[in-house]
């Protein structure tokens, strides 16, 4: 154990915030005791407060977005146009949780929805919006229904709607339920998808700070996001600036699945080691085998080969360094029985069956890279296919209104980059001629 | 998987279907409507409510059928070919008339290195029809689905847009098929933080019957 | 005025264009296939990528920063921007494919992307020859393809409506089709559906893509998936040629090309005039072709026999000659032009009766707020300027019925069958008839019969119902030599083809016909009646400065895109 890497600090006796052990927690009256709807009492009734000063705190605390793309939240508030009585403002929660390997959301809405619901309100106070929408992936229906009994009551409370604990602030607060698409945990497309069309991104800009949904000025955040707002307002933004990695701070959930001995989504604090995340946390390596690659925040995020990990921790910087990134922290562990080719190739089929075929190069690529990737893995590849591979990675990436293109070519490119060795192994040794057409059954 | 891009035909609609759900059942009861109105009111504009008008329908009529499209699209007011095109976007949607139990069985990402197509594999043989495919006495329909989001529970299935079932193995599908012809439907089931199995014991909630712990992952013995 | 570098020149603009249409607009030729300037850009072809860098500006100052020469310095976007997607704005520094080998990698790429599932059936594809598609990845695609696997297949040869033929392979997921049913014509009757590749438009189940302006989309496919039901497979793009002309089925006026194969019209697209039917042409303006080619007369008649046309002339004239002026009477033409109606009027002065009648033609209900009307005549507007009245069907009919005519005088008109009147109730009256088609049902009642060159046959000028006069151009030949004629299909034709002087010309299905301004003036001078005009071009020289109600109205001034005449003399 080398504890002097590890910017998560004395992790091991780490005090829990995001789900406290509080038994019954996602129960109004039990989430009251425990200081339920403080922050937002605080935020709305005291004169401590106004909307600039809640993004100032959120800015000083350094949060940064939980969904994937890691951007600073304060600052992200802080683009929604000065308010004009005239034009309706909106929030929109992604709870879409759908980038494979991530799967913390879904607990974190489970173990504690009002923190969730607390966190949405206490942003729209801070930009001024009115209505707030949670939208969570249709597959989630059980989790929908545990959030709308729960929302009832927070209604029922005056926690939510109008004229928010007699402040004179209303927010009303809408669950929309997806219906099975990936591409929905994009901001543009959950937009799309908002306003009853197929859930197609959007050019950026305009961003939608600028015209968001309905064209209204809008901003979108993740769950776990939001639910770090009701934290920061209690504890303030500089004690949450102190939590694990400096650069990326904050209590994160992370979601660690695979060939570990213990999976699950576990709070630890940002800027954990991986390697004690995976040995520690998670109870090391199943069976005893050896680590072969990592995936450090979802699907998208590049693998780490397991020489490519040591000293890396979970925070934006380190991984950068280490050749990946953050995503969200919904980690994959894979032993060295994994056949890389045959990982990938999923992985390519999940990215070809999801793209929403508006833009060329994702609606083409995703499918060429499966259809490729299929071939090396059923032997009948040849080198030069792993070339082609690359190109077209380069073909598709930040050539599309969304990042799906770019997501379903990272994997690739780094796969082979990465076990390069692997795919060549599984290249056909026969020459087959160009313009050949996969036969197998 | 895979199997398009080796057969990748995109078959048509039927453009003039007879059609399946009678007229006099092709209505929306008064609650019916009221509650899609107040869903209608959630939104600027009334196609906010398209998704979970489809959803009330599905529900109520188990599949979505073009007649049933049209009548959402009319309840709503917005057009029906909007409301045609996202309810073919979607895939939890059902175009056609599926099995009375829909196994979405997870095959993405972990579920695949943990055992999700042997589990998928399983239930095809066992149930004797392939992925896509329902059961000849009309009670089940296997598909294979992208990650659902339960990745640490692998492997896992959904019943019909429902509960989960994690931490599949073959026992777990054999009872699991045996209660659904019984019509049992399993009930929801929380799954414990392992951090709260330390702290607390186990479970949090006091409120669910079925509670499950992350276990170690089953060693997959197929990959694809 | 600010302005714009692309390529290293400068372009000045005004307000907020798009950058791909500013470029488009000054000759900056930027592939693309989803974006149309009608509609909204959704930006997801992504084949007008290019650079894009703006002044880095200066926060405290708000002005530019500047480089050690002086220049703003400019900062470039980290990625390729669609500039359809782009508002111009000041300063800002493009680069395309033109200077950028970026650019031209990213398009190229995308080509090879679009090609992948495009099936490879130009040689029968009816977009061949005009497709953007094909034309683009010429100028800008890759050489061969690296893709080894099978195409999807979509659905083909799918009739998606009565007028509008769907091939899914051919789709490019434009969705241009898609945004004209819910942007344009507002008729919702597609939508994209599925997802992913296996994307492409449909009506809902139940539902045909009957809407009256359906037909556009086919103009707006980049591709060959929408085609016309009508006219596909019937020539190739090249061997057709085009004129510019307008519709004439109803009093819009759409502005429109007249294809031309073997002297037929095979096609009618829309031709974009802002300020009469924008791009758009209804479907009604283009399926009503088969007149200009079918059932055409074979060449002027007496009494139902053939003769020459000096002795159909010398027989009109003779008709007039023994009549007293208050005993003809002549009915004008909505269908006619201004040009021929106005003489017509001069020969009725000529010989002493009274001003000429027109028969109205309207259908209500055909109409729409867009660009169908109740009337189904070109230039009823026309007449009215040149004070034509509105025929009163029941005092004309009773008039023929009581022996009040000698003589009645038709230009490009059907009484019988506009119901005015029996063929029977016409025995006792000297009929002349200019007619189109041998289906006219007055022609059983006409002593001299004139066959007339259709509107794609003639030079002239309509007034559509709005008062826009515009001009009629001869998409094809008619038999014999008509100087003028000729002149004007050389001249109004860039590509020549049809005309004597090129490779297409064909002699055949030439129509043995007379514009009016020929015949009126040849029975005028039977007459011994001044009638002296070089053509047509100075018939309305002469009504655009004798007659407020044409005052503008040259050929000159017309040009391409027509004139809006002054509100007066409507109700003249």
């Amino acid at each position: 154990m080398d504890d002097k890497k590890t910017k998560a600090g004395d992790w091991r006796s780490y005090q829990r915030v995001l789900l406290p052990p509080v038994k019954d927690l996602h129960k109004l009256d039990v989430y009251e005791k425990h200081e339920g709807y403080k922050a937002l009492r605080e935020v709305l009734t005291t004169d401590k407060w106004n909307p600039t000063s809640v993004t100032n705190e959120v800015k000083k605390s350094g949060l940064k977005g939980r969904g994937g793309a890691g951007f600073p939240t304060g600052l992200k508030w802080s683009f929604m146009p000065p308010v004009d009585p005239n034009i309706p403002r909106f929030l929109c929660c992604n709870g879409d949780e759908s980038e494979p390997g991530t799967f913390k959301d879904r607990q974190l809405m489970e173990y504690n929805p009002h923190l969730v619901f607390e966190g949405m309100l206490i942003a729209s106070y801070a930009m001024s919006i009115k209505t707030g929408y949670l939208y969570i992936r249709g597959e989630f229906a059980d989790w929908i229904t545990l959030m709308e009994e729960e929302l009832e009551k927070a209604y029922a409370k005056g926690y939510v709607g109008k004229n928010i604990m007699g402040s004179g602030y209303s927010c009303d607060i809408v669950i929309h339920k997806g219906a099975g698409a990936y591409i929905c945990g994009e901001e543009s497309s959950l937009m799309s998808s908002l306003e009853g069309q197929r859930a197609y991104p959007r050019v950026k800009p305009p961003f939608p700070a600028q015209k968001g949904i309905w064209g209204y000025p809008t901003t979108i955040n993740n769950v776990e996001t939001l639910a770090c707002a009701p934290l920061i307002i209690n504890k303030g933004g500089e004690w949450f600036s102190k939590i694990g990695a400096p650069s990326h701070p904050g209590p994160v959930l992370y979601g660690i699945s695979g060939h570990v001995n213990r999976p699950g989504v576990f709070e630890y604090p940002t800027g954990m080691l991986i390697t004690d995340l995976i040995n520690e946390v998670a109870g090391g390596m199943r069976g005893g085998k050896k680590l072969k690659a990592l995936i450090p925040g979802g699907s998208s995020t590049p693998i780490l080969r397991a020489d490519m990990i040591e000293g890396v921790t979970m925070d934006a910087d380190s991984l950068r360094e280490a050749g990946s990134m953050m995503g969200t922290s919904g980690m994959l562990i894979m032993d060295e029985d994994v056949d890389i080719v045959s990982w990938l190739r999923r992985i390519t089929h999940f990215y070809h069956h999801e793209s929403c075929g508006q833009c060329t190069p994702c609606r083409e690529g995703t499918g060429w890279l499966e259809n490729i990737v299929t071939r090396l893995d059923e032997g009948q590849g040849q080198l030069r296919d792993l070339d082609i591979l690359l190109d077209l990675c380069t073909q598709m990436e930040g050539r599309t209104v969304c990042a799906l293109a770019d997501a379903a070519a990272w994997p690739v490119r780094y796969t082979i980059d990465r076990f390069r060795s692997e795919f060549e192994a599984k290249c056909s040794t026969e020459t087959v001629p160009s313009g050949g057409v996969l036969e197998t059954a | 998987m895979g199997d398009f891009i080796k057969h990748p035909f995109v078959d048509m609609p039927d453009r003039n279907p007879e059609q399946v759900i009678p007229n006099d059942q092709l209505v929306f009861t008064s609650e019916e409507k009221k509650q899609i109105q107040t869903w209608v009111s959630h939104y600027p504009t009334a196609d906010g409510a398209v998704m979970r008008a489809l959803w009330l329908a599905q529900e109520k009529f188990s599949f979505l059928p073009p007649e049933v499209i049209k009548l959402v699209a009319a309840e709503i007011g917005i057009p029906y070919a909007n409301a045609y095109g996202v309810a073919t976007f979607y895939t939890q949607y059902f175009k056609e008339k599926k099995g009375k139990h829909v196994l979405d069985v997870c095959t993405c990402f972990s579920c695949q290195l943990c055992g999700g197509y042997d589990m998928l594999h399983y239930i095809e043989n066992k149930l004797g029809v392939h992925k896509g495919e329902t059961t000849k006495d009309g009670l089940f329909t296997i598909q294979e689905a992208e990650c659902l989001g339960a990745c640490g529970s692998a492997p896992m299935l959904q019943i019909t847009n429902g509960p989960f079932v994690h931490n599949l193995n073959k026992d777990k599908v054999d009872a699991l098929l045996d209660a659904l012809r019984e019509g049992k439907v399993p009930a929801f089931t929380s799954v414990t933080l392992p951090q709260d199995e330390d702290e607390m014991g186990g479970n949090r909630r006091t409120d669910v019957s079925s509670v499950e712990s992350y276990i170690v992952p089953p060693i997959s013995e197929t990959v694809s | 005025m600010p302005n714009i570098t692309v390529d290293n020149e400068t372009l000045e603009f005004d307000g907020r264009p798009r950058l791909l249409q500013l470029c488009l607009e000054t000759g900056v030729d930027l592939p693309h296939f989803c974006y149309h300037p009608a509609m909204s850009a959704p930006a997801n072809c992504r084949q007008c990528l290019v650079e894009v860098g703006t002044p880095q500006i200066n926060r405290e100052t708000g002005k530019p920063n500047l480089d050690e020469n002086g220049q703003p310095i400019i900062q470039f976007m980290p990625k390729l921007q669609t500039s359809c997607s782009m508002d111009a704005s000041d300063g800002m520094v493009v680069r395309t494919h033109k200077s950028s080998e970026l650019v031209k990698r990213a398009q190229k790429d995308n080509l090879e992307f679009l090609l992948i599932n495009h099936p490879l059936d130009c040689p029968i594809c009816d977009q061949a020859g005009h497709c953007p598609l094909q034309n683009q990845t010429y100028k800008h695609g890759p050489e061969g393809s690296r893709f080894e696997f099978r195409k999807v297949s979509k659905p083909k040869q799918i009739d998606l409506g009565p007028r509008v033929v769907l091939d899914g392979e051919r789709c490019i997921n434009c969705t241009r089709c898609i945004r004209f049913t819910d942007e344009i014509s507002e008729s919702h009757q597609l939508t994209i559906i599925e997802r992913g590749v296996r994307n492409y438009p449909m009506t809902p189940p139940g539902v045909e893509f009957d809407e009256p302006y359906s037909m556009n989309v086919i103009d707006i496919c980049p591709v060959g998936a929408l085609t016309s039901k009508d006219s596909r497979f019937r020539a190739r793009t090249w061997e057709m040629s085009k004129t510019a002309s307008i519709s004439t089925v109803n009093a819009r006026g759409s502005n429109c090309y007249y294809w031309v194969k073997d002297n037929k019209i095979v096609e009618i697209t829309p031709r974009t005039n802002m300020d009469v039917n924008e791009y758009w042409l209804a479907d009604e303006d283009r399926l009503d072709y088969r007149i200009f080619n079918d059932n055409r007369p074979l060449g002027p008649t007496i009494s139902g026999a053939d003769v020459n046309w000096d002795a159909a002339y010398k027989a009109v004239a003779d008709c007039l000659k023994g009549a007293k002026g208050d005993r003809v009477q002549f009915l004008g033409s909505a269908f006619a032009t201004v040009e021929d109606n106005y003489l017509l009027s001069k020969l009725a002065t000529a010989v002493g009766a009274s001003t000429p009648m027109y028969l109205t033609h309207t259908e209500a209900g055909r109409g729409d707020t867009w660009l169908r009307t109740d009337d189904r005549t070109p230039n009823s507007q026309g007449c009215e300027r040149l004070g034509f009245q509105p025929a009163n069907r029941s005092a004309l009919r009773s008039l023929i019925q009581s022996g009040g005519l000698d003589v009645l005088y038709v230009l490009e008109d059907d009484p019988v069958a506009s119901g005015l009147c029996s063929a029977e109730d016409l025995a006792g009256v000297k009929v002349v008839l200019h007619y189109y088609n041998s289906t006219n049902q007055t022609l059983p009642a006409a002593d001299v019969a004139i066959p007339a060159a259709t509107a794609v046959e003639t030079v002239g000028t309509l007034v559509n119902d709005q008062g826009h006069a515009q001009r009629l151009r001869p998409a094809k030949s008619i038999a014999g030599v008509n100087r003028t004629l000729s002149m004007e299909i050389g001249k109004c034709r860039a590509d020549r083809h049809g005309t004597p002087f090129d490779k297409w010309y064909d002699e055949s299905n030439l129509i043995n016909c007379q514009p009016g301004w020929v015949s009126i003036p040849r029975i005028a001078s039977d007459l011994n009646i001044e009638m002296n005009y070089k053509g047509p071009r100075n018939i309305m020289a002469e009504l655009s400065s004798a007659n407020d109600a044409f005052a503008g109205a040259t050929y000159e001034a017309m040009g391409e895109f027509g004139v809006r005449l002054s509100e007066i003399g409507v109700t003249a």
